[in-house]
C-alpha cells in the first residue's frame, strides 16, 4: 500500500436541519468543536485546516481566520461532491511530507440569507446549457440514466432497491432526517422531475457540517487506541475529456477502481460508503469499481442485500439520499460514516465485520460527459 | 416597498472565446472548432484543441445529428423556464461527430426517442443579438 503512516483520528457530525440560517461558519466550528472533543485534542494542535466552500467571501485563509486557526497548510477543496476524498489526499501528502502532523477537514452547508445566495456558474454551463431551461443536476443525471437503462436494461425497480436499501440503513440514525420506512412503491410513485428521475432518486438540500481529522501515525497513536489507516486512495479529473462522443455511463471512477484495485482484492473490502447524489451514480460506481462488469449494475443489486446487515453494506447510515445533503458536507459524510463503522461507533446501524471501508467522491457534472472529478480512498483498522 | 423581481430566461454572456459562436448563432448558423494542427472537431468552445492543444478555426456544422439521450424537466433551475415545461433537454451527437446540450423543440417532441434524427433550428432570445440553437426532429 503506498500510505503507511497516515491515520483518520476523529470525526465530528452537527445536527441536520432543513433550513438552518446559522453562518456557515458556526456549522464549521460545531463540527470540528465535536472532533477536537472526540479525540482529547486542544485547538492549538490544528496546524492544518482545509475547507470545501461554496459560496464567496468564504477564502480558505479567511476562513481559517474567522475561526482563529494558526496554520501551516490551508486549502479550499473545491472538488465538488469529491472534496472530502480529496481534501483527505492533499492532507495526506503533506502529512507524509512532514509539513504538519494533524490537519482538520471540514465540509458543511447553510441557509445563510447574508451570503450571495447566486454563485457563478462554470462558464460551458451558464452559457450552454442553463440557457435551455435545464433542471440542474436532476436533468444532467437523468441524461445518463436514460442511457444506463435503455443500453443495458437496468429497470426503475433496479434501481430504486439501491434507494431504499439506504432508508432501511437510516431507520436506526440519529442524524438522518428522513427515518420513516420507503418501500420500492413509494420510490416508483414519487413525483417526476426530470424523466426517468424521479424525487426519491434525489438528495434534499439542508443545513449542517462533517469533519474528519487526520494525523500523522505517530501522533494518531498518542491520540486513540482505535487505530484507523488511510491506506490507499486515487483521484481522476476530466475523464474523457477530449473524447467528443464520451461513453456518458463510464466514469471516471473506472481508472480510480484500477488503481486502488492494483493494490488490494475486491473481497478484502468490508462496507462501501459511495457518493450517492443518486442512485443510478451509486449502481454507475460499483461498476465502474470492478464490483461487476459494466452494465451488470442492475443484476448485481438484484443480486446482494445492501443494507448494514447485508453482503455488499454500501451507505450504512443512509447516505445522502437519507441523511440529506448538506452542501459540500456531502463529499464528507461518507468518510465520516466510514470512520464511524471503523471505530464499532454506528449504534443502531453496526456492520458486524467492518475492518476495511471503501469510501468515494464524485463531484460537479460536465458538459456532455459526466463527472468533473472522481476519486476514492480506503482506510483501515489495525489492532 | 420592494417590488418582487420578474425572473428572466437565462440568455448567453458573451466572451471572446465563444463570441464567433454566438454571432454564427445569430446568422443561422452552427459553428464548431477545428484543429489546425490535427483536424480534430471539437465543441464547446476552448481555447486550444484537446487532443493536441494546437490553434483552432471555426468551421460550419451542417447542423444534423441523432438523439443521443433526452430527459423531460419538469422543475427548471431557473424559474423563468416554467412557462416551456416539460422542456425536452436533449444529448445530440452531430454528424461531425461532436455530443451537443441543447433542447428539443417543434410539435412532434413528445414522439422522440434515443438515436432519431434531429436539425438545428434557431430560437430567438429576448435578447435581439442572441438566438439560441435548438433541434426539431428531421422528416
Amino acid at each position: 500500500m503506498r500510505r503507511k503512516r497516515v491515520c483518520l483520528v476523529s470525526y465530528g457530525s452537527t445536527e441536520y436541519s432543513r433550513k438552518s440560517e446559522e453562518s456557515v461558519l458556526t456549522h464549521y466550528a460545531n463540527a470540528i468543536r465535536q472532533a477536537l472533543e472526540r479525540a482529547g485534542l486542544h485547538k492549538k494542535e490544528v496546524r492544518g485546516l482545509s475547507i470545501t466552500t461554496q459560496a464567496s467571501p468564504d477564502f480558505s485563509p479567511h476562513v481559517a481566520e474567522q475561526l482563529g486557526l494558526e496554520v501551516d497548510w490551508v486549502l479550499n477543496g473545491d472538488y465538488g461532491g469529491a472534496g472530502g476524498v480529496m481534501s483527505a489526499r492533499r492532507a495526506a501528502d503533506a502529512i507524509e511530507c512532514g509539513h504538519l502532523d494533524l490537519a482538520v477537514l471540514v465540509g458543511g452547508n447553510s441557509f445563510d440569507k447574508s451570503l450571495p445566495n447566486q454563485r457563478p456558474l462554470e462558464y460551458q454551463r451558464a452559457n450552454f446549457v442553463d440557457v435551455y431551461g435545464y433542471g440542474g443536476p436532476n436533468s444532467l443525471m437523468a441524461l445518463i440514466q436514460r442511457l444506463h437503462m435503455e443500453n443495458y436494461g437496468t429497470t426503475l425497480e433496479q434501481i430504486g432497491k439501491i434507494a431504499v436499501a439506504q432508508r432501511q440503513n437510516a431507520l436506526n440514525n440519529p442524524q438522518a432526517l428522513f427515518r420513516e420506512p420507503m418501500s420500492l412503491e413509494d420510490y416508483l410513485n414519487s413525483r417526476m422531475i426530470s424523466d426517468p428521475i424521479r424525487l426519491f432518486d434525489c438528495v434534499m438540500p439542508c443545513s449542517g457540517a462533517e469533519c474528519v481529522i487526520l494525523a500523522s501515525e505517530e501522533k494518531a497513536k498518542k491520540i486513540t487506541d482505535k487505530l484507523v489507516y488511510l491506506v490507499t486512495d486515487a483521484e481522476i479529473s476530466h475523464y474523457q475529456v477530449a473524447n467528443m462522443k464520451p461513453d456518458k455511463t463510464t466514469f471516471g471512477m473506472k481508472v480510480v477502481g484500477d488503481r486502488i484495485f492494483s493494490e488490494m482484492r475486491h473481497e478484502d473490502i468490508d462496507l462501501l460508503e459511495i457518493y450517492d447524489d443518486y442512485p443510478i451514480a451509486v449502481m454507475i460506481q460499483i461498476e465502474d469499481l470492478g464490483f461487476c462488469k459494466k452494465g451488470d449494475g442492475g443484476k448485481f443489486v438484484d443480486a446482494h442485500d445492501l443494507t448494514y446487515k447485508g453482503n455488499f453494506p454500501v451507505n450504512t447510515g443512509g447516505g445522502e439520499l437519507s441523511v440529506g445533503q448538506a452542501g459540500l458536507a456531502g463529499g464528507f459524510l461518507h468518510m465520516v460514516e466510514a470512520l464511524r463503522q471503523l471505530r464499532g461507533e454506528a449504534d443502531g446501524h453496526q456492520v458486524k465485520k467492518a475492518e476495511r471501508a471503501l469510501v468515494t467522491g464524485i463531484g460537479w457534472l460536465n458538459y456532455g460527459r459526466n463527472l468533473g472529478t472522481t476519486a476514492a480512498l480506503v482506510m483501515e483498522r489495525r489492532q | 416597498m420592494a417590488e418582487a423581481r420578474t425572473p428572466q430566461k437565462s440568455i448567453p454572456k458573451v466572451n471572446k472565446v465563444d463570441q464567433p459562436f454566438w454571432e454564427g448563432a445569430a446568422g443561422n448558423k452552427f459553428l464548431l472548432q477545428k484543429c489546425r494542427a490535427c483536424d480534430k472537431v471539437q465543441f464547446f468552445p476552448r481555447v486550444a484543441c484537446v487532443d493536441c492543444f494546437g490553434a483552432l478555426d471555426w468551421i460550419e456544422s451542417n447542423g444534423t445529428g441523432n438523439i443521443h439521450s433526452f430527459t423531460l424537466v419538469r422543475v427548471p433551475r431557473n424559474p423563468a423556464f416554467k412557462d416551456e415545461v416539460p422542456i425536452y433537454y436533449i444529448n445530440v451527437i452531430l454528424d461531425e461527430g461532436v455530443i451537443v446540450e441543447s433542447k428539443l423543440v417543434g410539435e412532434k417532441k413528445e414522439k422522440v426517442k434515443l438515436g432519431d434524427k434531429v436539425k438545428v433550428v434557431f430560437e430567438q432570445t429576448h435578447s435581439p443579438e442572441i438566438k439560441l440553437p435548438c433541434f426539431e426532429l428531421a422528416e
